[in-house]
């Protein structure tokens, strides 16, 4: 335990400083009565602390200090609005707003997720009740809109009427206002028509064949099909529009038809529901749908619609076919426009009929065609000019009335003759006018009046084949020694019937000479001509090629003909020395004397009436001597000349090669032969691969490539790694870059 | 611990209230200059010293998580600062001997003030920087501990040693005064 008198220094400070405790300072005290150094310690302590105290006084900051730390702070740190960064800044230091940030990110993620997957965030049943329930909404708008417009139309008619009936009015005034007002009245018909057509569709949804009773419905009768196992089609296969969908459809396929029948027909126009299958459903909707049937004949008696329809068949015979439709088309009060055939190369026909019959027995007559033959292709469409028709037939009305005002002008009698001319040149424009419309109209009524069916029909085996061409061809190769000799003997087989479409003569720098000749020659002499060329030389190669090429069609034919078109034939001849070796032989022998032996070989090569194609000697720094020598002889000759080796020293490795070439006709005795031998002698016993310095210079190589290995190693290591590197440190720079600025914010 | 009012200022100081912050160089910047004269014996410096410190622990205020920890650290870099300007200031205050060679002991005040001086720089750094926040703050010794990041109790040491180092060092000026 450390006594007062070791620790003195602590406690007089500590004293001084007014830090003690109540016990410490008896102690403190008790003890410098007692201890003189202490005591004189003390003293000097209190001198010091007061001479500090002075000098620490004089040291202090002034009163004014605070306030320049404050000015200086403010100064070099600008209060700054509260910019949105600041604020975001700010924000992302709360812990709670941190979290919320990383959700969000991760949320975004899911999303992105399922976009790039496809996987729609709201399932395919979501939209179509959302769009069945939007539909009837947005028609109800539209009626809005069109009826609010049909009124202002009809109120700027009133006050039009008005102004033409105005006494102040000038004649030329008076007729543009009379024309204005003509406009006005069409434009009121239509709108008046299209406002009555549209009123009829839009209560149609509320007819639907599911039974709803109103639009709000549509969803919920929507619900109860899927309860009931069936397939509702999607929105997008029933349209924008269902209801309109349906009625077009209904009315271009029933015709006018007992209501009996659209019973069993609406559902299955709209491919949605089965009557067969459900009991419950099928009461709920047989009630409705016979409440609708009496709008659509009426809805049907404004319509305008042209049938048509176009059959492609294929028969077995073309006038029976004919025969047979025009039977059909006069049992169907309808009768034939016009009809046309065509005979083909290969003795078939082909051709078109139109018939026109009544639009009501249009189905029935389609299927009455179909039996007569196999069914290509059908198409029917119905084309819908009901607005088109009115529109022509009120403008029509407008022009007449027109037409009226203008003869009763001309009765007036103006002086005017200028005004005269005027009313003239108009109503010729009318009645021009009114002739085009009456024109249309009288077209319409006749394509409205008869269907149109259109019928293809082509005869089974059209495309068969008229006639064959035997076509061949033949390529050969021949080799000879005197190349221009050949060339020319075979260009002297030209005649009538063998004609030469192309002859070539190659001579290249070195002089090889080839040959390529190109001939045609009639059936009957090929034969002879290609035995005749074939003699003049060795040939290494032949070959025939047959076609036989379909004409005027395609595919077989039984009864077509078949004739032999020219013969083709090219020829190359080259020089025997270019002609590759049938066989190729390597081999080595092994003898002490090579120069003499090499000789040797040229002797024997020569007795069997071979060649040398080529030499070659070397001697290597070990003393071991190598002569290369190629030889050529002819096959009959290989085996004789083979033995005959033995005598030259230790025949070594030998290796054979063949070319056997398939389908060629070829001369095998006299084909080429080609060997190529080498002879060798053993050379110094002791290779110079040992001994110290080849072992040495050997290590030393050997180090170095272990070396030039590992830098390669290394090089590649650091390729490596070099871009995950660089990507680190980019990415640590851009993190401290960041830290850095938020830091200075 | 500290009071919830102090503590409060210091949070919202930390999460860049700009009043809050001037409130605590109004209330903090005496002991922070005490600090910085501590260590550089020299008032303009120190002044700057900490006027650079304040601004450096504004811009790095975010990195403080507790508020609890906030004045020592603030004194932290404070005198990280006054060392740095210390360093960077090449002239060494002039060690005890020279003065005497230069020049004789006398017993007049500038003298005395000089030897002063000379005595403080050769006392430890946290000992001058003790010191200071004594004389010119009065603070009690666990306030100091608190701002030196000091262990409880060991002010005391600390101080008895640097004013009996500075008694020797001055016992001739002190025995001519008595």
């Amino acid at each position: 335990m450390a006594t007062i008198h070791d620790e003195i220094d602590n406690y007089l400070a500590a004293d001084l400083h007014d830090e003690l405790s109540e016990e410490e300072r008896s102690a403190l005290h008790m003890h410098l009565v007692e201890c003189a150094t202490c005591r004189r310690a003390h003293q000097e302590n209190k001198i010091m602390n007061k001479i500090l105290e002075e000098k620490f006084a004089a040291e202090k900051p002034d009163t004014a200090f605070e306030q320049r730390m404050l000015a200086g702070f403010r100064n070099r740190i600008p209060q700054r609005g509260a910019g949105v960064a600041k604020f975001i800044v700010d924000l992302l230091r709360l812990r709670s707003a941190q979290i919320t940030a990383v959700a969000a990110v991760l949320l975004a993620l899911v999303q992105v997720g399922r976009m790039i997957t496809g996987e729609g965030a709201t399932s395919p049943r979501h939209r179509k009740t959302f769009e069945l329930a939007q539909a009837p909404v947005t028609r109800d708008q539209e009626y809005e809109t069109r009826s609010a417009e049909y009124k202002a139309a009809l109120a700027e008619l009133e006050n039009l009427n008005k102004q033409v009936d105005a006494p102040a009015l000038s004649s030329d005034a008076k007729k543009e206002k009379i024309n204005e007002r003509d406009e006005k009245i069409a434009d009121v018909k239509n709108r008046e028509r299209e406002l009555q057509a549209f009123a009829s569709a839009k209560v149609a949804p509320t007819k639907m064949p599911q039974g709803g009773s109103a639009p709000e419905d549509a969803s919920p009768t929507n619900e109860r099909t899927i309860v009931a196992g069936l397939n509702i089609p999607t929105a997008e296969e029933v349209g924008q529009n269902p209801a309109d969908t349906y009625r077009r459809d209904e009315v271009t396929r029933l015709g006018v038809r007992a209501p009996t029948d659209r019973i069993q027909r609406i559902p299955s126009a709209q491919g949605s529901t089965a009557p067969e299958t459900g009991n419950e459903p099928l009461a709920v909707m047989a009630a409705p749908a016979s409440k609708t049937s009496p709008t659509v004949p009426a809805a049907l008696a404004n319509r305008k619609l042209i049938r048509n329809a176009s059959v492609d068949l294929e028969i077995v015979s073309f006038d029976d076919a004919v025969q047979k439709i025009t039977a059909f088309t006069n049992e169907e009060r309808g009768y034939v426009a016009t009809t046309s055939s065509e005979k083909q190369e290969n003795g078939k026909l082909k051709g078109e009929i139109v018939v026109k019959v009544l639009p009501e027995n249009l189905d029935r007559f389609l299927q009455k065609i179909r039996r007569l033959g196999e069914l290509k292709n059908q198409t029917l469409g119905t084309e819908d000019i009901t607005k088109a028709y009115f529109d022509s037939e009120s403008r029509l009305k407008n022009a007449r009335v027109m037409e009226q005002r203008l003869i009763d002008m001309l009765k007036k009698k103006s002086d005017d003759i200028n005004d005269l001319l005027q009313v003239e040149k108009e109503l010729g424009r009318v009645r021009e006018e009114i002739e085009k419309m009456q024109g249309d109209l009288k077209f319409w009524d006749s394509q409205v009046q008869f269907a149109t069916v259109t019928i293809s029909l082509a005869e089974k085996d059209m495309e068969e084949a008229a006639k064959f061409l035997l076509k061949e061809r033949a390529q050969l190769a021949l080799y000879s020694p005197e190349v221009e000799k050949v060339y020319n003997d075979i260009k002297a087989l030209a005649s009538l019937k063998v004609q030469i479409t192309n002859a070539q003569l190659d001579r290249d720098s070195s002089g090889r000479v080839s040959a390529r000749i190109s001939m045609l020659i009639v059936p009957e002499e090929s034969d002879g001509v290609i035995g005749k060329v074939k003699a003049m030389g060795r040939v290494e190669n032949f070959q025939m090629q047959t076609e036989r090429v379909a004409q005027g069609g395609e595919g077989m034919s039984e009864n077509a003909k078949t004739k032999r078109d020219k013969v083709e034939l090219n020829i190359t001849i080259s020089r025997d020395e270019q002609e590759q070796a049938f066989q190729q032989t390597n081999l080595r022998i092994r003898t002490s004397s090579v120069d003499e032996k090499a000789k040797g070989l040229r002797s024997l090569a020569e007795k069997q009436s071979g060649r040398v194609r080529s030499s070659s000697f070397s001697r290597d720094p070990d003393g071991r001597e190598f002569a290369n020598v190629t030889l050529r002889v002819p096959m009959k000759n290989y085996s004789a000349l083979m033995q005959s080796l033995d005598s030259l020293g230790k025949v070594e490795n030998v290796s054979v090669q063949r070319q056997d070439r398939t389908g060629a006709q070829i001369d095998e005795a006299n084909a080429p032969a080609d060997l190529s031998i080498q002879v060798y002698s053993q050379g110094n016993i002791v290779s110079s691969n040992a001994g110290l310095f080849a072992t040495l210079r050997r290590t030393i190589a050997q180090s170095a490539a272990a070396i030039m290995w590992s830098l390669r190693m290394i090089g590649v290591a650091i390729a490596f790694l070099a871009p995950w590197v660089m990507a680190l440190v980019a990415v640590i720079w851009v993190t401290r870059r960041i830290v850095r600025a938020r830091r200075q914010k | 611990m500290m009071d919830a009012n102090d503590r409060e200022v210091y949070r919202a100081a930390i999460h860049g209230d700009r009043d809050a912050f001037e409130m605590i160089i109004r209330t903090n910047s005496r002991a922070l200059f005490a600090i910085a004269y501590g260590i550089l014996q020299n008032r303009e410096e120190a002044e700057d010293a900490v006027q650079d410190a304040l601004v450096k622990a504004w811009k790095s205020r975010w990195r403080v998580r507790d508020p609890e920890k906030f004045p020592a650290w603030l004194s932290m870099i404070a005198r990280h600062r006054a060392r740095d300007v210390f360093r960077k200031r090449r002239t060494v205050p002039l060690s005890e001997k020279m003065i005497e060679q230069i020049e004789p002991e006398t017993a007049d005040t500038s003298g005395l003030d000089r030897q002063l001086h000379s005595a403080l720089a050769a006392l430890p750094e946290l000992h001058r920087s003790a010191l200071a926040l004594r004389y010119f703050e009065e603070l009690d010794y666990q306030s100091i501990e608190k701002l030196l990041g000091l262990s409880n109790g060991a002010l005391r040491g600390i101080l008895g040693r640097g004013l009996a180092s500075m008694r020797k060092q001055l016992k001739p000026a002190l025995a001519s005064l008595e």
